[in-house]
């Protein structure tokens, strides 16, 4: 008897000593990227992979460039050829049924538009990029302004 | 409802579309909206937060929010474009972990070292600092205090850090982050012509015939310039874009000319050059004979290293790296004729035929040339070397200060030029140019800020990479980190920053944004306001000011980096921190407090409320009582006014969209150095390089030295370090948009797919990348953007889970202080 | 000139040592042994290791292969150099080897010897090799990715839309859009659809 008490409290000193140096070591990390001390080893995720099921993401307002839906490796834009305009260039629309480049691609740096895609918007993935299948770390608080019109109007009403 | 016709068509397909995809809307979403005054949108302006490009946004806000971003089509820098990030910008402020409430360690509701962070007041934050604060300056001085800031700090904020460091603590420990990124650059204009900061200006793309690019990839770091040259170059085949560096990445897509060079050996390519203009009699001797002068560096001048580092001990001139003696253009003829066709193609690994093609850009008398650079040139451990030998070139030539003819240095952060350089917020620096070490300038900042005769200390202060080592050794104990991220961004962390941070010795203070690993060091958190939710002013790479008004509210307790140090400065009395031999030149501030001394001085406090207007949020402003930002602006543009560096007056910027320094009589200055563009330049001269006293630049005679840590058998490979376009440095902005975030979520490892097949990888393993000093672990990329020649791999650094810093050498450059991050020996094993 | 004349006698005259049957045998045996040879020799240069032994090879379209996924893809299954550049059945790949001799003298004078000379020669060369392919329709191409064998359930929207139509009908064949997938591409100007 005497020694099962003795077990059961080894046992709970463990578990409080254990869960205390538990919380230490979950609170310190504050970085939620790092999640681990800075002299800590961390392993690496596998590389993600790319997203390609064609599906427009929604923008987070008119201006921002739209996401690349597709796999764009091996997709050349250099010198020689511009692989992202065989596509989504406005002659090239009709046949391949991509969403054409936007007005203002066609605009010097002046705002007079050419006959050609503006040279200075040459190197689409500047602004266009395809997404992987990470999970965001962070949550975003980011509030689109649809919905804060959307309350304002219900307020009025 | 009312539905309108084009309503119930955007309704229909709406739900339509929901319908095809098995989901229902919300009876709201289907709804067309057309009240004014539900959907306006408070629109304004602001220089973009990340980089030294210096674009201009418009910021759409509601409801106190930021909502929407985009390129100023007002802006002569960007002309309505973003790069990725940029059009992000909206998003970096919405992280769900903004700091909100100071942050301290604590163990039963007392500081500890080794407690967790628990959340306090402002008023016990502040406590807790001065308590410290005052043990320092009592026990070791105020040598034992020092300040990291930032080339993002706001020209204001970086003033009101300089005044705090170097006039009210009396300590000259303060340095910026760019340290890291520009201090090669300053040291190369600094040596050459006598006073910082680039001659030329962006006009110079529309203007050039070719472009150059010393290690840098434009098509990642400066996107937007990027595409102005593009435009030039798509736009004129007769224009060439050579592109040169350790590996292959983006930027070569527009290269005519792509060379893939040995670490290290650009300055035996840019040497090389040189001789070729030389030999070829391609010399512009008008300019060279009125302009010029020849004199030759000390050489051997090691590594910065620690003293006890054997490659420091073995360099003869590392206690004189500055030096330099007078020589003739025959000797420096004699000097550069080394650097032959067949021995830089050798050291370099570059074909002569190359080679060749490359120096004859600059040596075509009818080719305008713009040599472009920045951290492959900078971050070297001989970059100040690399800065004076490109600017041999243009000198040789004739090419610079006029249109398109531009050695011009790119910037890494939005204000490094406009607050680390100018404002001078180095450990040896003072605003405009001036030095600490220079009695003259001291004297006339103590003029500027009323205050007695030798209170700037004039010994300069430990440089960024000293900090962390004097952290470690003990010396420095009380540290500040504003704005920036110096444990993931610094090398060596193992070594040299972490156990600085965590020496139980110090009290490491971190301001920021979100809980980054340099918050995850410290000791105490402060929330901060960013961007937007303040008032200031940044200054780009092309000598552009630009200024923003606060536009959105900071969440909860956040404040700017700003009003921390100036409410700070309240918790000191004068004669706390002043020795009795300096308060007895000025008795009557021993009682003031360093808030009233350097803030209330009847210079920063001379423009009331009357002059923030009335539909402007200024939180700081209202919150002191005066107009704080204009003041300390006004009182920094008296170093510079009549001084090379005049600044408009400060309303002015709210108005434009930026103006580019010397603005003299309301003009701002393209071209410097020139008659006709820049007024310093007195008539009839033609060219004056005005910052030497004689008003001639220096060519110099300079060497290739190898680096200090080359691979060899067991450290077999290269590692070079670096950014990438979808993120902003240490990632704790971008890391935090999702599109960013899953545009690049991860650090991966680039290397040569025969590199991964003779170690046994493929794509996709993890392995271990080890340095002498550190390991972390890494997934290979063998086909990603990057593409590395057999040698050499590359990590960038925004990832805060690969702190690939762990890895990386603390060499310097032994001038400018500037670590290399582009150079030491690594191996790469399987895990 | 008189051993000349000993040798063509001594070759003319009958044999009188060796019977007819054995020099038939021995003459077929060293056929084989000699078509063998031929074939070994020749099917050692229809090998990877064979073609990036020169470094105009290694150092341009080898190296731009590596990265493509007809070098790395998910089941392994990869291209190499003769994989799409010689053809499979013997007549054709007879002929090709005779086009051949045109690349060793290339080889011999260096046409494509350094990096500027093979970049000024790309859109030639890759010319020829579309060029080729569409005349045969894309066969290379078909010896691993056979038509019926597709899934158009498991391709990309617009991959299926293009497969099932233009390529189905025979309009198009793969060469027509699926240009530069395993070497960079030449300056692209007025190429139909790019």
């Amino acid at each position: 008897m005497k020694q099962k008490t003795f077990i059961g409290f080894t046992l709970t000193m463990a578990i409080a000593f254990f869960s205390t140096v538990m919380t230490q070591v979950n609170a310190d990390p504050i970085n939620p990227i790092l999640k681990a001390e800075i002299d800590e080893e961390v392993t690496a995720p596998e590389i993600a992979k790319p997203i390609k099921n064609d599906i427009k993401q929604a923008r987070n307002y008119p201006m921002q460039p739209p996401l690349v839906p597709h796999n764009i490796r091996g997709y050349e834009i250099n010198l020689n050829v511009n692989k992202c305009m065989a596509c989504h260039n406005r002659t090239r629309t009709e046949e391949s049924q991509a969403p054409m480049i936007s007005v203002t691609h066609y605009m010097d740096r002046d705002g007079n538009f050419l006959a050609e895609i503006s040279p200075r918007r040459y190197f689409c993935n500047q602004c266009h990029v395809p997404q992987t299948d990470a999970k965001p770390v962070v949550k975003n608080e980011f509030v689109d302004m649809e919905k804060m019109v959307i309350k304002a109007e219900k307020e009025e009403e | 409802m009312n539905i309108t016709r084009r309503g119930f068509v955007k309704a229909s397909a709406a739900s339509a579309a929901a319908t095809a995809a098995g989901i229902t809307l919300p009876a709201t979403a289907s709804n067309i909206i057309t009240r004014t005054g539900s959907t306006e949108l408070k629109w304004d302006k602001a220089p973009c937060r990340f980089c030294g490009t210096g674009c201009s946004i418009n910021v759409a806000t509601k409801n106190g929010k930021v909502v929407a971003t985009h390129g100023d089509i007002k802006s002569p820098v960007n002309r309505g474009l973003n790069c990725v990030k940029g059009y992000f910008l909206s998003k970096i402020m919405y992280g769900e972990d903004r700091l909100t409430q100071p942050l301290l360690r604590m163990k039963d509701g007392k500081y500890d070292k080794n407690g967790d962070f628990a959340p306090i007041s402002w008023d016990a934050a502040f406590d807790i600092m001065a308590e410290k604060y005052k043990a320092a300056l009592n026990t070791k001085g105020a040598g034992s205090i020092g300040m990291f800031g930032s080339g993002q700090w706001t020209v204001m904020e970086g003033y009101a850090a300089v005044k705090l460091m170097k006039a009210g603590f009396r300590t000259n420990h303060l340095e910026p982050n760019a340290r890291h990124c520009m201090a090669s650059a300053v040291g190369g204009f600094m040596r050459t012509f006598g006073i910082d900061e680039p001659m030329g200006c962006y006009d110079d793309f529309e203007a050039a015939d070719a472009f150059v690019l010393w290690g840098s990839n434009m098509a990642e770091m400066h996107p937007i310039l990027w595409t102005r040259l593009t435009d030039r170059r798509l736009s004129n085949p007769d224009v060439d874009v050579a592109v040169l560096s350790t590996y292959q990445h983006r930027s070569f897509d527009l290269a005519d000319l792509p060379i893939i060079f040995e670490p290290q050996s650009d300055l035996a390519i840019l040497n090389y050059i040189a001789n070729y203009i030389i030999e070829k009699d391609k010399v512009n001797w008008e300019f060279v004979n009125k302009h010029t002068n020849f004199r030759r560096g000390v050489t051997d001048i090691g590594y910065g290293l620690r003293d006890e580092h054997p490659a420091q001990k073995a360099a003869k001139n590392a206690g004189n790296a500055k030096g330099s003696t007078p020589m003739t253009f025959a000797e420096f003829k004699e000097f550069v004729s080394e650097y032959t066709a067949e021995k830089t193609a050798e050291i370099s690994g570059v074909g002569e035929a190359q080679l060749e093609k490359l120096a004859k850009l600059y040596a075509d008398p009818n080719k305008k040339v713009m040599s472009l650079w920045t951290m492959g040139m900078n971050q070297h451990t001989r970059g100040v070397w690399a800065n004076n030998l490109i600017y041999n070139i243009h000198l040789l030539t004739g090419k610079i200060s006029t249109p398109g003819n531009s050695p011009f240095s790119l910037t890494g952060q939005p204000s490094a030029c406009g607050t680390a350089r100018e404002v001078g917020t180095f450990s040896h620096r003072l605003p405009a140019d001036m030095v600490v070490a220079n009695p003259k300038h001291r004297a006339y900042a103590e003029k500027i800020w009323k205050l007695p005769e030798g209170t700037v200390p004039p010994k300069p202060g430990y440089h960024a990479v000293l900090h962390n080592r004097k952290l470690k050794d003990g010396d420095l104990n009380v540290y500040w980190v504003q704005c920036n991220n110096n444990m993931q961004a610094a090398a060596n962390i193992n070594e040299e920053g972490f156990p600085g941070y965590r020496n139980p010795d110090n009290f490491i203070i971190v301001s920021d944004v979100y809980p980054t690993v340099t918050a995850q060091a410290g000791d105490l958190i402060l929330p901060t306001a960013m961007w937007v939710e303040k008032e200031g002013a940044y200054g780009n790479a092309e000598r552009r000011t630009q200024s923003w008004y606060q536009q959105v509210k900071a969440p909860g307790e956040a404040k700017s980096d700003m009003w921390q140090m100036v409410e700070f400065s309240k918790r000191f009395k004068i004669n706390e921190v002043w020795p009795a031999d300096l308060i007895a030149k000025q008795p009557e501030l021993a009682e003031k407090t360093l808030y009233e001394v350097l803030f209330k001085n009847g210079n920063v406090d001379a423009y009331g409320l009357n002059e923030v207007p009335d539909d402007r949020l200024n939180d700081e402003a209202r919150e002191f009582g005066f107009y704080i930002q204009k003041g300390l602006f006004e009182e920094y543009a008296a170093f510079g006014r009549d001084h090379g560096h005049d600044l408009a007056p400060y309303d002015r910027y709210h108005q434009e969209r930026g103006l580019r320094w010397p603005v003299v009589d309301g003009v701002e200055t393209k071209w410097r150095y020139r008659e006709g563009s820049d007024p310093y330049v007195k008539a009839g001269k033609g060219f004056e390089f005005y910052g030497k006293p004689d008003g001639k630049a220096i060519i110099f005679a300079l060497p290739y030295e190898a680096a200090p840590e080359v691979p060899d058998k067991e450290y077999d490979l290269w590692l070079s370090t670096g950014r990438v376009l979808e993120h902003w440095h240490s990632g704790s902005m971008t890391q935090r948009v999702p599109e960013l975030h899953k545009a690049v979520p991860d650090a991966l490892i680039y290397m040569h797919p025969q590199d991964a097949k003779k170690r046994g990888l493929r794509r996709g393993d993890e392995v271990k990348l080890t340095s002498r000093r550190g390991h972390i672990n890494i997934r290979v990329e063998t086909r990603g953007r990057n593409k590395p020649p057999q040698g050499l791999v590359f990590v960038p650094w925004f990832d805060a889970a690969r702190l690939i810093n762990k890895v990386t050498l603390d060499a310097t450059d032994p001038i400018s202080k500037q670590t290399d991050f582009k150079k030491c020996a690594v191996k790469v094993e399987k895990v | 000139m008189k051993w000349l004349k000993n040798f063509w006698r001594t070759f003319n005259r009958p044999s009188v040592h060796f019977s007819l049957g054995f020099l038939a045998l021995g003459g077929f045996i060293a056929g084989i042994i000699f078509w063998g040879g031929f074939n070994t020799a020749l099917e050692m240069t229809n090998t990877e290791e064979f073609c990036v032994g020169c470094h105009e090879m290694r150092d341009n379209v080898f190296e731009e292969l590596q990265p493509t996924i007809h070098y790395s893809n998910r089941s392994g299954v990869r291209a190499t150099c003769p994989d799409c550049h010689v053809p499979h059945e013997w007549s054709n790949k007879i002929a090709r080897k005779m086009a051949a001799s045109k690349e060793v003298w290339g080889k011999i004078f260096g046409t494509i010897a350094t990096r500027d000379k093979f970049l000024e020669k790309r859109r030639h060369l890759a010319e020829n090799e579309w060029a080729r392919l569409k005349a045969n329709d894309s066969l290379e191409c078909r010896n691993c990715h056979n038509f019926d064998s597709m899934d158009f359930t498991l391709q990309g929207k617009r991959a299926a839309a293009m497969h099932s139509t233009a390529l189905a009908s025979g309009e198009k064949t793969c060469i027509d859009c699926h240009k530069g997938i395993a070497h960079h591409l030449p300056d692209m100007k007025g190429v139909k659809g790019w």
